[in-house]
């Protein structure tokens, strides 16, 4: 019986208990609830946003599973997302009339390549350091970026595909209204995208808290010592780098069944890339949940900025210089980038989960 | 395995065309091919010795090649426009534009890369994650102000006049500009060695590379040799930025971060802190890049890709690397 009762299952216990009673649930339920409802708001514009927000929230998370709980920093996240993107595109738009096997299929086969992809990639480079990979997956990126863009009669090149999607996601479909929301394939589309990415959030948060996750994050804090725990260290690297992979074409074949359209800028680029650094680094390396904040900040901003931009066009108008800034938005976002870096290092929710436990630490004490 | 082997290998891959390609063009392509390896060794020498010496992963060398290239094609087309020494036929003027330009990269890279250095690099050093992020930020940041006082289109490079065109020796075409280049390269590199095998700053720095903190131990402020040896790789990396906007004829604001790639491919292949690793690597990079881009020109990039998984899978630390 005593092995029942272990200091980890006990852990694991309050832990579980603690959990219940946490408001940071209720605030996840809330959240999962509001994106629910925003399909009943008047314009495409917010549903659009709102959804690329939930997209991109757990691409980030996705990346934080590697860069944060792993700390194995790489560059080849945004491919693998456009692997996914590329898988379900070429499936549906490659073999005739789309069924919904070929939406699995392309679902199926990005996850593969990505599965693939990774572990050789990890297999080459994390033998010897980790660092290895931050290099390897850039050069990689850069490859595959230049494969979509000259693989033209595949990859469409530049043109990027636009898929016809099967079924209840067709633009076409329409089922009349339920529950106050028009049935459309878009509203369809929007719900599937999201049950995807909660289903992916649970399987991230229950992956970083398995013994798995904790061996990760045990050979991030020091590897040395992991090691001579008797773990393998780079099989589990290799393990996590490649589960974050796989979820991040997965989220690359939602993109594509939100978007409707691929192209090598939009799915692999460097810009897409940094991006998502930009938002793990500014909602928290190592929160997980960090990503929605850093998401939902970049995604508005990236959203409202033509608007503030004739906002300041009418405000001074003729002034050249400030419309000459406004176009080198790129500037402003690498300072931040350095800024955050500097003064913010934890990100927003990592300072928010420090004062927390500075605040309960110090009225236990 | 001997340290012999990687010049094996290498050999083998430098010959390996002559199958498939006809001599003439073989050897036009080898000069080509070489003049590429040492441009790219210029900027992967100083990526490998700031990272074997400081265990910094600096992405922003990339920038620093660009910069390097910008103030280069600036000094270039100021001399030129003043003195006319790019169109002029004279060759001491023209080497004359070439030094003054390799002067000014060499001098605003070195200045950018002790600026960085001391503000962005030096409070995170031992972060392996934040040091690439805020390098990284820093790479944005250095780009755009390249397209802001540039702008952001390309431009083309005044080539002077003496390293324009061809020398056609026994019927084989060799272009004059990667001569140029392969002996700058060549004499870098006998620089460099001189520097770190004869010198007792390059004894340090080497001891450094070993084992950093023993070198603290003994007295050495390791912090201000880290200073000097990233201005130095700044310095390369300026001076293979203008090289290559000759040998392109042309300036792009993103050129650099292209070129990072490939000399990050060459540190991988040479072995992490190695400065000869580095040269075979750029080489065989450069040669190979150049072979099959005649052969399968599509292929071109792929083939670095190949190579590097190829070395990885037989030597997992690089040609030159010591196992951890």
């Amino acid at each position: 019986m005593s092995a029942a009762t272990s200091p980890v299952e006990l852990a694991r216990l309050e832990y579980r208990h603690r959990r219940l009673r946490a408001p940071s649930l209720y605030l996840r339920l809330g959240l999962v609830a509001v994106f629910c409802l925003v399909p009943l708001a008047p314009s495409f514009q917010i549903v659009d946003l709102a959804l690329k927000i939930a997209l991109f929230a757990t691409l980030v998370a996705s990346y934080d599973v590697v860069i944060g709980y792993t700390g194995i920093v790489s560059f080849g996240h945004a491919m693998f997302f456009g692997f996914g993107a590329y898988a379900v595109a070429l499936s549906l738009g490659k073999f005739g009339a789309p069924t919904y096997g070929h939406l699995l299929l392309g679902f199926a086969l990005g996850m593969l390549a990505s599965a693939v992809v990774a572990a050789a990639i990890g297999a080459f480079s994390l033998r010897v350091k980790a660092l290895f990979f931050a290099m390897i997956t850039l050069a990689f990126a850069e490859f595959a970026l230049i494969l979509a863009v000259q693989w033209s009669q595949v990859t469409g090149g530049e043109d990027g595909l636009s898929p016809t999607l099967p079924g209840v996601f067709a633009v076409s479909f329409d089922a009349g209204r339920a529950l106050g929301v028009a049935v459309t394939g878009r509203n369809v589309t929007y719900y599937a995208v999201l049950v995807i990415c909660v289903a992916l959030f649970l399987t991230m948060s229950r992956f970083v808290h398995s013994p798995l996750g904790r061996t990760l994050q045990a050979i991030r804090d020091n590897e040395l010592r992991a090691e001579a725990l008797g773990f393998q260290t780079f099989v589990f690297q290799i393990i996590a780098t490649s589960f974050g992979s796989v979820m991040a074409s997965v989220l690359g074949g939602c993109y594509v069944l939100w978007v409707r359209y691929v192209n090598p800028e939009s799915t692999l680029g460097v810009p897409i890339m940094l991006d998502v650094l930009l938002m793990v680094i500014i909602g928290g390396i190592g929160t997980l949940y960090g990503g929605i904040i850093g998401a939902a900040f970049l995604i508005t901003a990236r959203t409202l900025l033509p608007d503030l931009r004739a906002v300041g066009a009418a405000l001074f108008p003729g002034s050249e210089i400030l419309q000459r800034m406004a176009d080198r938005w790129l500037l402003y976002f690498g300072v931040l980038f350095i800024l955050v870096v500097f003064f913010f290092p934890k990100g927003v929710l990592g300072t928010l989960r420090d004062r927390m436990a500075g605040r309960v630490g110090s009225a236990r004490s | 395995m001997s340290r012999r082997a990687p010049l094996v290998v290498a050999l083998i891959a430098f010959l390996l065309p002559l199958l498939w390609i006809e001599p003439r063009t073989y050897l036009t392509l080898t000069i080509a091919g070489l003049a590429m390896g040492m441009l790219i060794f210029l900027v992967a020498a100083g990526l490998t010795l700031i990272f074997g010496l400081m265990d910094v992963l600096n992405f922003a060398h990339g920038a620093l090649f660009s910069w390097g290239a910008y103030a280069g094609f600036t000094a270039a087309v100021l001399l030129n426009g003043r003195w006319g020494w790019a169109a002029a036929p004279s060759v001491t003027a023209n080497v004359a534009l070439l030094a003054g330009a390799l002067l000014a990269a060499a001098l605003v890279a070195i200045a950018l890369g002790i600026a960085l250095e001391r503000a962005i690099v030096r409070p995170v050093y031992g972060q392996h994650l934040f040091q690439i992020l805020i390098t990284l930020g820093a790479t944005i940041v250095l780009e755009e102000l390249i397209r802001i006082v540039w702008g952001p289109n390309d431009q083309v490079m005044p080539v002077p006049l003496t390293f324009q065109g061809s020398w056609d020796i026994a019927d084989v075409v060799v272009l004059r500009f990667p001569v140029v280049a392969i002996v700058l390269g060549a004499a870098v590199y006998a620089g460099m060695m001189l520097a770190l095998n004869r010198t007792r700053i390059g004894l340090i720095v080497r001891a450094g590379v070993e084992n950093n903190e023993m070198v603290q131990v003994l007295g050495h402020n390791i912090y201000r040799y880290f200073t000097g040896v990233f201005a130095a790789g700044s310095a390369l990396a300026g001076m293979g930025g203008l090289m290559w906007a000759f040998f392109s004829q042309s300036v792009r604001p993103a050129m650099g971060g292209e070129q990072l790639i490939f000399a990050f491919v060459v540190v991988i292949i040479g072995g992490l802190g190695s400065v000869t690793g580095s040269l075979v690597g750029a080489l065989l990079v450069g040669l190979s890049y150049n072979y099959v881009a005649f052969l399968v020109p599509k292929a071109a990039i792929g083939v670095t890709m190949a190579l590097m998984v190829l070395i990885l899978l037989f030597r997992p630390t690089g040609l030159y690397g010591t196992p951890r």
